[in-house]
């Protein structure tokens, strides 16, 4: 692999300060912004007492500077506050709704790739031409719809009008108590296949289609743009001419020779818009029912419960970190002419 | 000047480009005059409710139908164009504001403090777009204010990030030496001959991004960390019909369909100024067709 041990030392220091800058701007929104965040602390109805003992406990009468210490340390002891909602620690609740969210995403991932890049390559084989037109019309679409929308939507005339697809929830529940499925890995579609349990993997995957294609169509559009114009850009380098001239097959040329200095950009874009769609799936678990991290910090938003949202923020910046580093050393993997 | 003419005449030549262009100034006049073209405004904003009329579906009447309180849907999504309309652009603004000072101090003092301005950008693009926009919302409390400021402190990284690289490459330019030397002093440069000729992608992306500002501003009143009702501002509008869906579609259909188009048409001429500014593309322009 391509990647200097300098580079990943760098990369990992480099990382241990966005999440401490992370941390840092998360303590400002909840301890400085707020007038009196003892009151946000101890819930609306709270009594003179219990607000002296909130003050207390989140120290806020210390320094600023202690205030932030006591703050780090509640986070790296793992901590991460008690949910007001689900009165369950925050991180074990988020790590509980993390697979299910990861399968969505995954999936949606999948879905966005398999259609993205199809559709861009046909659009730079079009170029300047009707079906690229339409095309581009369509990806810039797909960029332009607020997410919530078209879940509301499809959900209704697909789910609940047509009946054709399950509006809601992740599967069904009477389903995983006849056939006796458990969850091993928390990815339904995986455990069902590792278990033989073809009828609750069938469940699974009616439940999912929906939202994983409402979750697909941003990063859907960003592949297939992405894939347009670079191949687009691609077609016109010399070596391929070349190709040509020498009577190469011109599936070959695309396939084999293009499609491969395309492919490595492409995937890292998909995976620069994983934070984006980790949001996104806030809106589209919210409406889905889909018992997620998304499901999790919109109910939590929707009822004000402030240490599950900052714990949820916190956890998805960090994936967020994580990813973009990920992303760039398999883009020194993939791409033998990157050098980290 | 002659640029701007360039594009517009480019434009022009597009259908999909010419609809953009068509699609942003209607939503930006419409903004400005909604409030005076109402038929019903006590609809519009919210004032009034007519159990008689309520949940009745799209007519001639009621275009868009009306919803739970009998409120006139058509006349609250025209309405809410004012409010996208502010929304936007003060986002936009308020992140020009923050993020223009930021990049250009960095980008033209460098050394330690441009560092340390760059550093502090940085962290705050670490947060998934978004995601800050909504934990500083819920802290905020809901509001048309707090939504636009919300929204703008996790907006303005990408301007000043942006001014950064322009102010970096344009302090080069012989022309500021020739100022330096004439003994202009560094403020002056700063503001005077740097900004300006470092501001022109930095207005053309702000103004582009009105289109986006709307989107996630709708995004925030949907996940009710937003604006508060009654303002008909589209994402709460949706948001408010959610419950109501499958008996009452007009109610979040109209205003998701009024946000799909607006955010289009930003984008469709975004689009097209990219792949006008792009000098690769403009060459490709003129080769041999794919």
């Amino acid at each position: 692999m391509p990647v200097s041990r300098e580079y990943l030392v760098k990369r990992l220091v480099l990382l241990v300060f966005v999440v401490l800058g992370v941390l840092v701007i998360t303590f400002i929104i909840t301890r400085v912004i707020p007038a009196r965040p003892e009151f946000l602390w101890a819930g609306p109805h709270a009594t003179e007492e219990q607000l002296k003992r909130a003050r207390q406990e989140l120290h806020l009468d210390e320094p600023l500077h202690v205030q932030l210490y006591y703050y780090l340390l509640d986070f790296f002891k793992g901590s991460w506050g008690v949910s007001w909602r689900t009165r369950s620690p925050v991180l074990q609740d988020l790590l509980t709704a993390l697979p299910a969210t990861l399968e969505l995403v995954v999936t949606a991932f999948t879905l966005a790739f398999l259609a993205g890049v199809p559709l861009g390559i046909y659009s730079a084989l079009n170029y300047g031409r009707r079906a690229d037109q339409v095309v581009r019309v369509l990806t810039i679409l797909g960029a332009s719809t607020p997410v919530f929308w078209v879940a509301l939507i499809l959900q209704t005339v697909v789910g609940i009008w047509a009946g054709l697809l399950p509006a809601g929830k992740r599967v069904d529940e009477y389903l995983v108590y006849s056939t006796g499925f458990r969850p091993i890995t928390g990815f339904y579609l995986l455990d069902s296949l590792i278990q033989g349990n073809i009828a609750v993997f069938a469940d699974v995957l009616k439940h999912i289609i929906m939202p994983a294609l409402v979750l697909s169509l941003y990063p859907m559009s960003l592949a297939s743009r992405m894939c347009r114009s670079l191949m687009i850009e691609v077609l016109n380098e010399n070596y391929i001419r070349s190709l040509e001239i020498w009577g190469v097959p011109r599936r070959v040329v695309l396939l084999k020779y293009a499609l491969r200095n395309v492919i490595v950009p492409v995937v890292g874009s998909l995976g620069l818009s994983f934070g984006y769609t980790l949001v996104g799936a806030f809106m589209v678990e919210l409406v889905f029912v889909w018992p997620g991290l998304g499901y999790y910090a919109g109910m939590a938003l929707l009822s004000y419960d402030y240490p599950a949202i900052i714990g949820a923020v916190v956890l998805v910046a960090i994936f967020y970190s994580l990813i973009n580093f990920v992303v760039d050393l398999l883009h020194a993997w993939l791409d033998p002419r990157v050098r980290l | 000047m002659a640029e701007l003419g360039l594009y517009l005449d480019l434009i022009r030549r597009n259908p999909v480009y010419l609809a953009g262009l068509v699609i942003v100034s209607s939503f930006v006049v419409l903004g400005l005059i909604a409030p005076y073209i109402l038929t019903r405004p006590e609809d519009a904003w919210g004032l009034a409710y007519s159990i008689d009329k309520r949940l009745m579906p799209p007519s001639l009447e009621h275009p868009f139908g009306t919803d739970e309180y009998g409120r006139d849907v058509f006349n609250r999504v025209l309405l809410g164009a004012r409010f996208s309309l502010v929304i936007g652009v003060g986002v936009v603004a308020l992140s020009l504001a923050i993020g223009v000072p930021i990049g250009l101090v960095a980008g033209y003092m460098g050394g330690r403090v441009g560092t340390a301005l760059m550093r502090i950008t940085d962290m705050f693009l670490a947060f998934p777009p978004l995601l800050l926009a909504v934990a500083l919302a819920a802290t905020l409390g809901r509001g048309l204010l707090n939504t636009i400021v919300a929204l703008s402190l996790s907006w303005w990284p990408w301007y000043s990030r942006l001014v950064y690289l322009q102010v970096s490459s344009v302090k080069n330019m012989p022309y500021v030496d020739a100022a330096r030397v004439v003994g202009l002093d560094e403020a002056r440069i700063m503001f005077k001959h740097v900004l300006p000729n470092s501001l022109t992608p930095v207005i053309t992306q702000a103004t582009l991004d009105v289109g986006s500002a709307i989107l996630e501003a709708s995004a925030l009143s949907f996940l009710g960390v937003g604006v508060p009702p009654p303002i008909p501002e589209w994402g709460l509008l949706v948001s408010s019909g959610w419950h109501l869906v499958s008996r009452a579609w007009w109610i979040s259909f109209f205003p998701g369909l009024a946000i799909v188009i607006t955010v289009l048409g930003f984008n469709l001429l975004g689009d097209a100024v990219k792949e006008l500014m792009d000098p690769r593309l403009r060459n490709i322009l003129s080769m041999r067709r794919v």
